[in-house]
């Protein structure tokens, strides 16, 4: 299969300690564009939900006045998803708990800017 | 109102509608013939676009076969401001297709991942005693469409 021009991105952001996956996904079809996920990940629903947790949150911020998002964080149990976004491009990562994820929103928005 | 013609299939679709946010839904038998519809208001309407579905659906499939050896059995078109989705769906009676039509809502990512959960729950919950599907004589096909459109808009 032909690499996408994000290929080399996301294997960065996977070689970081506790990510599980990365993908560049679109956030108007929730598709993937590229992914690079361990095994056991459910690419496809994450994508889709991801787009659309992506849209929302854009969509609140607008709403509320703070401009447009940055960067998107969420905490669960066992890890959380980090995204970040640039026009109807979305990057998002899964991570487990033990990621730093201090490190991961800087390489994220560095990336997310760079996206085209 | 009841949305489908058959109990056990109100379940399934209600959550599909509610997890997907899509604005119309059409689940109908590969013949044309509807069995469960959401968001029309007029039953001329449920007809049209059940036929349309099934004619695109019977293309799609054949333009698969020859091409690719095996069946199209989705399909996606995204308009301006509204998109439709066309999926087959095997069950135990049959292949069914959905047809939906949603807007900037939702996204054909989400469709698609509620459309797999969607057959799942189709699949667990047809009844044990189902009865093969025969397509049906024109004669019947008419007056079963008929009766179908009758329970759907609470004529009966």
């Amino acid at each position: 299969m032909n690499k996408t021009p994000y290929a080399e991105l996301l294997s960065m952001l996977s070689r970081h300690r506790g990510v599980v996956g990365s993908f560049v996904v679109s956030e108007r079809d929730g598709l993937s564009i590229d992914s690079n996920v361990q095994i056991g990940v459910q690419a496809d629903a994450v994508a889709a939900l991801a787009a659309s947790l992506h849209r929302k949150a854009r969509l609140a911020c607008g709403a509320a006045g703070c401009g447009t998002v940055t960067f998107l964080r969420l905490d669960a149990e066992r890890g959380g998803i980090c995204a970040a976004g640039r026009d109807d491009l979305v990057l998002v990562t899964i991570s487990e708990a033990r990621a730093n994820i201090g490190l991961l929103r800087v390489e994220m928005m560095r990336a997310a800017r760079a996206l085209t | 109102m009841r949305i489908a013609v058959e109990q056990w299939m109100e379940q399934p679709l209600l959550r599909f509608i509610d997890d997907s946010r899509v604005r119309l839904v059409l689940l109908l038998e590969s013949s044309g013939r509807v069995l469960a519809q959401h968001g029309f208001t007029r039953s001329i309407d449920v007809m049209s676009a059940c036929a349309l579905a099934a004619a695109i659906h019977a293309t799609g499939s054949e333009i698969g076969r020859q091409l690719d050896g095996s069946p199209f059995t989705t399909m996606h078109h995204p308009g301006n401001q509204q998109q439709i989705f066309l999926g087959e769906l095997p069950t135990a009676r049959g292949a069914h297709i959905l047809l939906t039509v949603f807007d900037d809502t939702t996204s054909i990512g989400l469709v698609r991942l509620y459309f797999k959960e969607l057959g799942a729950r189709l699949a667990a919950a047809t009844p044990s005693a189902a009865i093969a599907s025969v397509a049906p004589g024109l004669v019947d096909f008419e007056s079963d469409l008929n009766r179908n459109l009758a329970k759907l808009f609470g004529r009966i």
